[in-house]
């Protein structure tokens, strides 16, 4: 039987409204603020050959995560291994579903009277995997096998009974074993929530129906994004760009695309970048199939839910073993800041054409950052993980955005101090917009913002990933450049450090650990920035009079 | 005599109960429609009472709903507004969480601060999360800042200092201090308004709070002086958000607390209607021209949160309030909703509405585009004789023009179309009803829909099919619903302390002596003033908990008895059952409170309505005509019409059937059994 076009409608909002459930149970029930405050994780589900259904997310730069971990299932264990009552997990980076260690997957598959119909999904950041150091992510690395424990991907649940020994294999192998096992029940109760909806629909409206709906849903979101894509220039569009470095030598990575659109493609072409690296930035292939459909989604439909017909039209070439392709045994713990060059190179490239939907350049470093030490009160061991909000560039029409977080990031939310200072024993001095030099323009770049920690015990350690400490965010038509990202630490005698990349690095009672991010790159010629505008800003402090000066002719009136 | 206004964004309800004061019982019923006056909204209460002929000298009661908190909040019209805060964190409301809800929007919009940078100042102080105060408040710093407050003329003051909610001394030194030097100027301390931890939701709450303040205490000071000159002899009640009354002053000294005082007293008439007809479980359901709200009710409770906020939605961050509201989820579903297809060909009904200009097609007023009203016109479930209760004559000629794009696309006759939109806004509305129920545990075959407003009784029997909610309750007089449920209501108060205790035999009698210290708070703050010092007290405690490690928590009722040892283990208990009900599992961890809720209510005397009178009529004497109805997957049919006027109780028909009333069209599918019960509420009984 033909089953009508509003029924179909119907299933097919269900189908992602399983999604939103998903993350909504992952977030309430997840233990550590990584998940529960930062949401980096991200929840799907897909049908029995890994095609992407529909994803709940927090973040933005786990889009291809969801849908190639199953593909690697489905290859592993064949239809025929996989049974009812399973539960895969798995954290190989460079294969499906790959970003670095620190990710887990969960993967639920879900039957319907025998046949496997589809998979629940989830990948979520975990506080702490092992290896070298706290957090488990370093700038220093120069192998995987320092970054933390590896699993490829296994049942963890077989056929319903619980896998205590490979469970045990990861208790023995991570730091805070009681936060992550619970973030792994979340995750695994978050693809409960989903097998149960996508079995009600199956029962309610039959197999064809349901397959149908999906099949529509596809078709829905390619249809949804072919239209966008008419409206965008068509022709080639270059740009290159500079890495800071990849936290072992000084030396730059010189990284590039060409993109090409046409009618019904969308071509990103990464030839020309550098090598993978002998230090941890490396990013491989799943993170640029990513990056680059975080950039088409915006550019194209930012609203429309994300399943894998609408990225139908993207084509992604790159040569293996660049620094976006990166493969085993190259470090990969922070992949993100090279996975957003991938999507700047684009941004940079098209920005000039799609005024609309894309400013300047923006603090692009999730700005991570890991305290890990000894409560001053309480006296337990503590490992905060926090990525930080900084500024966007200006725009047509608009100043940036301030105090936002990362584009890799998204519906994140920064830690309160109310409770950083509870939680973790540390004392937070200010947490403010700064008026460090840079993104002045017409439309002037959004603010970064400057958050001191200071230290009330002797044994805490401090990584940090700040890139665009050398090249900061890119100013455009005519607007200068933002105001680099950066991690101070200012000793109790007085001394400063300035970096912009830190693993491991001691600090003592009295000491300030200052993390200033970037201001965004600014749009169009200061000197037409209107006089009210200028007043403005200086009224709220957000311009000092040496910087009207200097920068925008003189103070107004 | 006993009286309700509600002041909603068009009309102004009102609801009168005549009481015989010696028999105590209810002798009358008057209700008013009057429209809702810009800005002067005590003209139109005053305009209602008129209209119903009533005499303010012969109240004994009245309580009154308002919008003009929401009003001045939404279109940015409340008072020019300061912020003081700890030094080093001004910038605390303007950074806010950074989160992105509409995470792949590369030229996102943050939400601008109600207070910007230059009326932002901070004070040498500091407490410490453990609630010592570190650095004591020298509050002679505060003279240049209220300075440059007054030369820029600002009319409110937010403070917020960090950790406040545990160690409120510096405010409550700073707030003092300003008062003394500057009374007119409107102060709010945040811990007056929240104790809760995080920072920026407090601030976010006081900024927001001082913004209304001056506007709110006008408003309610003109009621007050409108409602004495006209000889009422008593203070005015007023409706708050967490689904209770409270007097003008406690009114005053935390607007913020009305913020949704209109849906709150929907629910509430839900929740009483309840108590009356011994429902336990309900499951509330509003559907007005823009939006349906729903919200779950157990064992005549409302479920409250804090984590509110205004102008929220998938793409706005919106601005949090940490005030206690009742749980409400609202979806952009109503009957002006407007029904097109996107460029990918899909079919949606809403968000965006007709709203009441130009309207539905059908009003023929430039309506170009199918609403959801329009398609139950085309079904012929609404009758076009009792459009908009007969005042319009509908205009099918612009439905028809209208649903052509729609036909010529989708393929398919017009009926086939609006049958469409109509499942389609129904299947909306259930993942609403879902997101109350299923997805917070509760088995929706174990409740019972009430549902009210204009367009609740046109689609509850369809949307109860789905959720198989065996029976559905359209009450009586339901288009002043609202205004009724808050002559059933008590006056309530909430106090919420964020302290984090872990749920431990060690630790009773500090929990123990936290609620008793907040008890006599509630007491105290009850006790002070004149509307509620006399009224009997009760009080209800909950905390909110969770594993230890997790940061969300769930509110837990604990019993009403002393806190120790052996209570321990049963409110732990509680907490398990209800992390399992919501979330599918439990752990073998540790518990900790995280939130200490006490809820005080004062016993407003209330009046059961009275029973009507049956005469023994057959039910087919209320059938003024017939009509074809299509009733989508249950066929075409000839269905009676009744009249819901003449219907009285004990009568009992079944469906194909429509039960018509001034504002609102109940439509029964074929086989469902529709009851009368003896206050004239009509029961449609799902399971024959």
């Amino acid at each position: 039987m033909k089953t009508d076009p509003y029924t179909l409608e119907i299933i097919k909002n269900a189908l992602v409204a399983i999604g939103d459930e998903m993350f909504l149970t992952m977030a309430r029930t997840s233990m550590s603020p990584i998940i529960y405050e930062a949401l980096d994780f991200s929840v799907g589900i897909t049908d029995a050959k890994g095609e992407l259904i529909a994803q709940g997310q927090g973040t933005t730069v786990l889009l291809a995560m969801i849908d190639s971990f199953v593909r690697d299932i489905l290859e592993k264990f064949g239809d025929a291994g996989i049974r009812e009552g399973d539960v895969y997990i798995g954290n190989d980076p460079y294969r499906g579903g790959g970003t670095h260690l620190s990710d887990f997957g969960i993967a639920t598959p879900i039957f319907h009277d025998g046949t496997l119909v589809a998979f629940a999904v989830n990948k979520a950041h975990w506080l702490d995997v092992g290896g070298a150091v706290p957090g488990s992510f370093s700038t220093n690395a120069t192998e995987i096998f320092q970054e933390g424990i590896q699993m490829p991907i296994c049942k963890i649940i077989d056929a319903g009974t619980l896998r205590q020994d490979i469970l045990d294999i990861i208790i023995a192998n991570i730091r805070v074993p009681q936060e992550s096992v619970g973030d792994m029940w979340a995750g695994v109760a978050a693809n409960g929530v989903a097998e149960r909806r996508v079995r009600e629909l199956f029962d309610k409206y039959g197999h064809d129906a349901v397959l149908g709906a999906k099949d529509e849903l596809l078709d829905y979101g390619e249809a949804m994004v072919k239209h966008e894509l008419a409206g965008l220039p068509k022709g080639e569009f270059f740009a290159e760009d500079l890495i800071d470095d990849d936290g072992r030598s000084d030396t730059p990575l010189k990284v590039m695309v060409k993109v090409t659109i046409t009618d019904d493609k969308f071509i990103a072409d990464f030839s020309g970048s550098a090598p993978q690296t002998l230090g941890p930035i490396n990013n491989s292939r799943t993170g640029l199939t990513s990056a680059v459909r975080l950039i088409f989604k915006a550019i194209t439909n930012p609203q429309v839910p994300a399943n894998s017909g609408s990225f139908r039209p993207i084509e992604i070439i790159c040569p293996d073993k660049t620094v976006f392709t990166a493969e085993r045994p190259a470090p990969v713990s922070t992949y993100w800041e090279t996975l957003m060059y991938g999507v700047d190179l684009i941004w940079r490239a098209l920005a000039p054409h799609v005024p609309d939907r894309l400013g300047a350049g923006h603090m692009l470093s999730v700005c991570s950052v890991v305290f890990a030490g000894t409560h001053a009160d309480s006296g337990k061991n503590t490992i905060l993980v926090q990525p930080l909000v900084g500024g966007w560039g200006g725009g047509t029409g608009k100043d940036g955005e301030s105090g936002q977080f990362a584009a890799a990031d998204g519906e994140t939310y920064n830690v309160p101090i109310e409770i950083t200072e509870a939680r973790y024993g540390v004392h937070v001095d200010q947490y403010a917009f700064h008026n460090e030099d840079g993104g002045h323009g017409e439309f002037r770049g959004g603010k970064g913002v400057v958050l001191d920690y200071r230290m009330r015990t002797d044994d805490f350690t401090v990584t940090g990933s700040f890139g665009r400490f050398k090249y900061p965010a890119w100013g455009m038509a005519g607007g200068r450049d933002g105001s680099p990202n950066h991690l101070d630490i200012i000793r109790a005698d007085g001394t400063c450090e300035v970096h912009g990349k830190v693993t491991g690095a001691k600090l003592a009672k009295g000491d300030v650990v200052r993390m200033v991010t970037a201001t965004g790159g600014g749009w169009g010629d200061p000197k037409a920035r209107p006089k009210a505008a200028i007043a403005e800003d200086l009224r709220n402090g957000f311009l000092t009079e040496a910087q009207a000066e200097r920068y925008y002719g003189g103070l107004p009136g | 005599m006993r009286v309700a206004t509600d002041v909603g964004g068009t009309f102004t309800d009102l609801v009168c109960y005549d009481v015989d004061k010696a028999s105590g019982r209810v002798v009358g019923l008057r209700t008013a429609k009057t429209d809702t006056t810009y800005p002067q909204f005590d003209q139109g209460v005053m305009n209602a009472v008129a209209k119903a002929g009533l005499d303010p000298a012969q109240f004994d009661f009245f309580a009154h709903g308002t919008t003009v908190v929401i009003n001045a909040l939404l279109s940015r019209k409340g008072s020019k507004t300061a912020l003081i805060t700890t030094k080093g964190f001004r910038d605390v409301l303007e950074i806010a969480r950074g989160n992105r809800p509409d995470l792949f929007n590369l030229a996102f919009k943050k939400p601008e601060p109600f207070v910007p940078r230059y009326l932002r100042r901070e004070v040498d102080e500091r407490s410490s999360y453990l609630g010592d105060v570190m650095t004591p408040l020298d509050p002679s710093g505060l003279d240049p800042i209220l300075e440059d407050f007054r030369k820029e003329g600002v009319e409110a003051i937010a403070l917020c200092f960090l950790h406040a909610y545990v160690s409120p001394e510096n405010e409550v030194i700073a707030r003092d201090y300003i008062r003394a030097r500057w009374p007119e100027v409107s102060v709010i301390a945040s811990h007056e308004i929240s104790r809760e931890w995080r920072e920026y939701e407090r601030t976010s709450t006081a900024v927001l709070t001082a913004y209304v303040h001056p506007a709110a205490k006008r408003y309610l000071e003109t009621l007050g002086r409108s409602l004495a000159a006209a000889g009422y002899p008593h203070q005015p009640y007023i409706m708050q958000s967490n689904g209770g009354i409270d007097t003008v002053e406690g009114a005053v000294r935390n607007p913020i607390a009305m913020v949704e005082s209109g849906p709150a007293s929907g629910v509430l008439g839900a929740a009483a209607l309840g108590r009356l007809l011994s429902e336990d479980k309900i499951i509330a359901l509003d559907i007005g021209g823009t939006t349906a709200k729903c919200s779950l009710i157990e064992n005549a409770k409302t479920r409250i949160t804090t984590e509110y906020r205004i102008e929220w939605s998938r793409t706005n961050p919106g601005y949090p309030i940490r005030t206690p509201v009742i749980e409400i989820v609202e979806i952009g579903n109503g009957g002006g909703s407007i029904a097109g297809i996107d460029q990918g060909g899909r079919l949606y009904v809403g968000p965006e509405s007709a709203g009441a200009s130009p309207g539905p097609a059908a009003y023929g007023r430039g309506g170009t585009r199918p609403t959801t009203t329009d398609a139950n016109l085309v079904t012929g479930r609404i009758n076009p004789a009792n459009f908009l209760g007969g005042e319009i004559e509908p205009d099918m000629e612009n439905v028809k023009a209208a649903f052509a794009p729609l036909t010529e696309k989708l393929g398919g006759d017009m009926a086939a179309v609006a049958r469409g939109i109509i499942r389609i806004a129904n299947a909306n509305m259930v993942n609403a009803l879902k997101l109350v129920s299923l997805n917070k545990g509760y088995d929706p075959r174990e409740f019972t829909l009430v549902a009210y407003g204009g367009g609740g009784a046109m689609h509850a029997v369809m949307l109860a099919e789905e959720l198989q909610i065996p029976k559905v309750i359209v009450p009586t007089n339901s288009s002043v619903f609202s205004a009724w449920g808050m002559l059933m209501t008590d006056m309530r108060r909430d106090f919420v302390r964020t302290q984090v205790v872990p749920l431990a035999v060690e630790n009773s009698a500090r929990i123990e002596s936290l609620f008793v210290e907040m008890a006599d708070a509630a007491k105290a703050s009850f006790a002070s003033e004149a509307g509620a010092g006399k009224l009997p007290l009760r009080l209800q405690r909950f905390a909110d908990m969770r594993y230890l490690g997790q940061e969300h928590s769930v509110k837990v009722e604990l019993p009403d008895v002393a806190f120790d040892a052996t209570t321990v283990a049963a409110a732990a208990e509680r907490f398990h059952t209800t992390h399992e009900r919501e979330y599918t599992f439990r752990l073998d961890l540790p518990v900790e409170i995280v939130n200490f809720h006490l809820v005080a209510l004062g016993d407003v005397p209330k009046h059961e309505p009275e029973k009507l009178t049956a005469t023994g009529k057959a039910p087919e004497t209320a059938i003024v005509s017939e009509r074809t109805v299509d009733f989508d997957e249950h066929g075409i049919h000839a269905a009676s019409i009744y009249d819901r006027d003449r219907l009285e109780p004990g009568m009992a028909f079944t469906g194909p059937c429509i039960v018509e009333e001034a504002a609102a069209t109940l439509v029964v599918t074929p086989g469902r059994r529709v009851v009368v019960d003896d206050y004239g509420n009509l029961h449609v009984h799902l399971n024959g």
